[in-house]
């Protein structure tokens, strides 16, 4: 029905190559999320999509279809926009009436269906305001009501929830969620934001600098980070990261840095040893405690609501963090002794390629 | 140092405050001299138009007319043949103003909207597609740096010979632009087409990119696009942009003394015609014409400044 092929994707802009051959399958009904930082080409796919911009090579199948050479508005899609882009001389009726004028349905039908739509996201008493005179989470849901309207089988989203403050944001991303789930509809949603994309997507698409660096679902990405880019984009805090090298002695295999020793799990491959590579390990995974072979030094404490993150150096230039129990008694200062779980360990190479 | 060390906080704030109020008189001193400046010769506009025609050169000069009256709007305006008590030997002369009036309200407001619409377009396309390149939109405005009477005489020519005379060459028909309102709305459009251009890429250029975007994914073709989004909302600076224009037009003379005779009369070639073998210029009906003249873009002046200000900052203060 909906389901979006992408093939070899390139869009230039004179040089300057915003997306650089990329190829994609979303099936029918999948939540997808691009995700990447600004200029990584996130929207230009989309925008490729929707028929907003013209691909320079590549070809886009939606259902069936090559869609390339179709105008945006043949193509059955909704988009929501980043600015949402509500019409601001129309009503909120007429701004969600909008696509099914243009269409030219009759008038009653336009008002059941507005109607409708408008219920679904609960904006019924809104219909006789103008937008400036709705609040950012109701103008929101006029832009999700003017999409659902015309009963697309793919919604394009780019960073809709970018505009709404902390706490409205998480609820949106639930009734988002809860949206997708009742329209089966396939959704393909572009953010930069990756705890928005950790939640609500069945797949993720990691970009970069017009590439895709890694596709999988949220566990995934968070487990096996494809790249050191994939490993430090997602996660907060950052992914720790140290540079050494691998070594292969009787009790096993080693991962040696200035200040440091590291037992490396045995899967790792043999043949790294002595090879110069990135350590990788994440926050939760740095265990802090008595009894640990490693020693150090708190530089600075962050309370959250239920961990501490710990910020520390091992007599290094490099500062590492951990997080600790809410009610840790490490202070700045204090002295600390650690090591990082063993199986939890990530080796990239120079160029940030995942060896383990 | 030793003053403000010995000064109280209030005797400070005091010295500032005076120091303050010194130079807000001295500033509105000078602004009101230069408003005196500026405003004085439409004051002895407005004053002539109400002299009798001894007052009109009177020495000492009668700043305010000693004897009232209506006898130069009653010249101006007259619809039939004038009165002898009013005419003062110049009847013949005394030109009615309605047919200009006709005329100059007919050509202006013609060519304002010729060139709102046509540069309300262009801008779009200025501004969505860079049509003529990066730097076009700032070098529209250069066509008006060149001074009318540098094409007035060229333009003549092309509109009292050459084009009559190719016409007849190629159709056989005598076509000649000279004297008519086609000519002088043409020549009114393609000067003022910069203006519309200009002020009109300033409102296109703040109506979003997304609007237009959102429209065509729902179906819109770009006609419909223009038609249902963008013009509507650019429909204030539309009306601020024409009444502009059409003010420019309606103070144009030298394109238009130069470009018709006798037909075609706007009001300022027809301010300027009036004269008697007996007395020479009839100073009382010019200002009362002046005066008139001068009403109508006092007003529309007044409703559009604000919406000037923003067009004319070229977008610099956009919020």
């Amino acid at each position: 029905m909906a389901r979006i092929l992408i093939k070899d994707l390139v869009k230039t802009f004179g040089a300057y190559a915003a997306v650089n051959g990329i190829s994609l399958d979303i099936s029918d009904g999948e939540f997808l999320i691009l995700v990447g930082p600004s200029g990584c080409g996130k929207t230009t796919t989309l925008n490729m999509i929707s028929g907003l911009e013209t691909p320079t090579s590549g070809q886009i199948v939606i259902g069936n279809t090559v869609v390339n050479d179709l105008e945006p508005g043949e193509r059955g899609l909704g988009m929501v926009f980043q600015d949402l882009a509500l019409f601001p001389h129309m009503t909120v009726f007429e701004n969600i009436a909008f696509g099914l004028r243009v269409k030219k349905i009759p008038d009653r039908e336009v008002h059941e269906r507005v109607t409708a739509a408008a219920a679904a996201v609960h904006i019924v008493p809104l219909l006789d305001k103008l937008p400036r005179h709705c609040s950012g989470g109701e103008s929101q849901r006029v832009a999700l009501a003017r999409t659902i309207v015309t009963n697309p089988s793919v919604f394009l989203m780019d960073e809709p929830l970018s505009s709404l403050d902390a706490k409205l944001r998480v609820d949106m991303r639930t009734e988002l969620k809860a949206l997708h789930k009742r329209l089966s509809a396939t959704f393909v949603y572009v953010t930069h934001d990756q705890a928005e994309a950790m939640t609500m997507a069945d797949r993720i698409v990691v970009m970069s600098r017009g590439r895709i660096e890694q596709v999988g679902t949220p566990l995934q990405i968070y487990n096996r980070p494809a790249s050191r880019f994939v490993a430090g984009f997602f996660g907060t805090p950052t992914m720790n990261f140290v540079e050494g090298t691998v070594e292969l002695n009787g009790s096993g295999r080693h991962f040696r840095a200035p200040g440091l020793e590291q037992p490396l799990s045995d899967a790792v491959p043999a043949e790294l040893a002595g090879r110069t590579v990135v350590l990788g390990v994440r926050s939760e995974h740095v265990l802090v405690g008595d009894g640990a072979a490693l020693k150090g030094t708190v530089q600075l404490t962050e309370p959250l609501d239920d961990v501490t993150l710990v910020h520390f150096d091992y007599g290094q230039a490099v500062l590492l963090v951990a997080k600790a129990g809410p009610t840790t008694p490490l202070q700045p200062g204090s002295a600390l002794s650690f090591r990082f779980a063993t199986d939890y360990c990530h080796l990239f190479d120079a160029d940030g390629t995942r060896l383990y | 140092m030793a003053v403000l060390a010995t000064m109280s906080p209030e005797q400070a704030r005091a010295r500032k405050l005076r120091r303050e109020r010194r130079n807000r008189s001295v500033r509105h001193a000078i602004l009101l001299l230069w408003i005196g400046f500026i405003m004085f010769p439409i004051f002895w506009m407005v004053s002539t138009s109400f002299k009798d025609s001894g007052e009109w050169v009177a020495w000492p000069p009668h700043w305010l007319p000693h004897a009232p009256t209506l006898h130069n709007y009653a010249q101006i305006f007259a619809f039939a043949k004038i009165d002898t008590s009013l005419s003062r030997q110049a009847a013949e002369q005394a030109f009615s103003i309605w047919k200009a009036l006709g005329d100059a309200t007919l050509v202006c407001a013609t060519a304002a909207l010729l060139a709102l619409l046509l540069g309300t377009f262009l801008a779009y396309s200025i501004s969505r597609f860079n049509v003529g390149g990066r730097y076009f939109r700032h070098t529209i405005l250069t066509i008006r740096m060149i001074p009318p009477i540098v094409v007035a005489i060229s333009i003549l020519i092309y509109y009292a010979v050459l084009i009559p005379f190719a016409s007849t060459a190629v159709f056989g028909v005598r076509i000649s632009l000279f004297d008519t309102y086609v000519g002088l709305i043409l020549i009114y459009t393609v000067t003022t087409l910069p203006f519309v251009i200009w002020m009109m890429l300033t409102f296109i250029d703040e109506v979003p990119y997304t609007l237009e975007h959102a429209a065509r994914l729902m179906g819109a073709g770009r006609i419909t696009v223009i038609r249902r989004v963008v013009l509507p909302l650019v429909a204030s600076g539309m009306v601020v942009t024409f009444l502009f224009v059409f003010i420019l037009n309606w103070a144009e003379f030298l394109l238009a003394l130069t470009l018709t005779h006798p037909e075609v009369t706007t009001l300022t070639v027809l301010l300027n015609k009036f004269q008697s073998a007996s007395e020479g210029r009839l100073y009382g009906p010019q200002a009362a014409i002046g005066t008139m003249i001068t009403i109508p873009v006092v007003i529309l002046g007044m409703l559009i400044q604000k919406h000037l200000v923003k067009g004319f900052s070229f977008g610099t203060i956009r919020k």
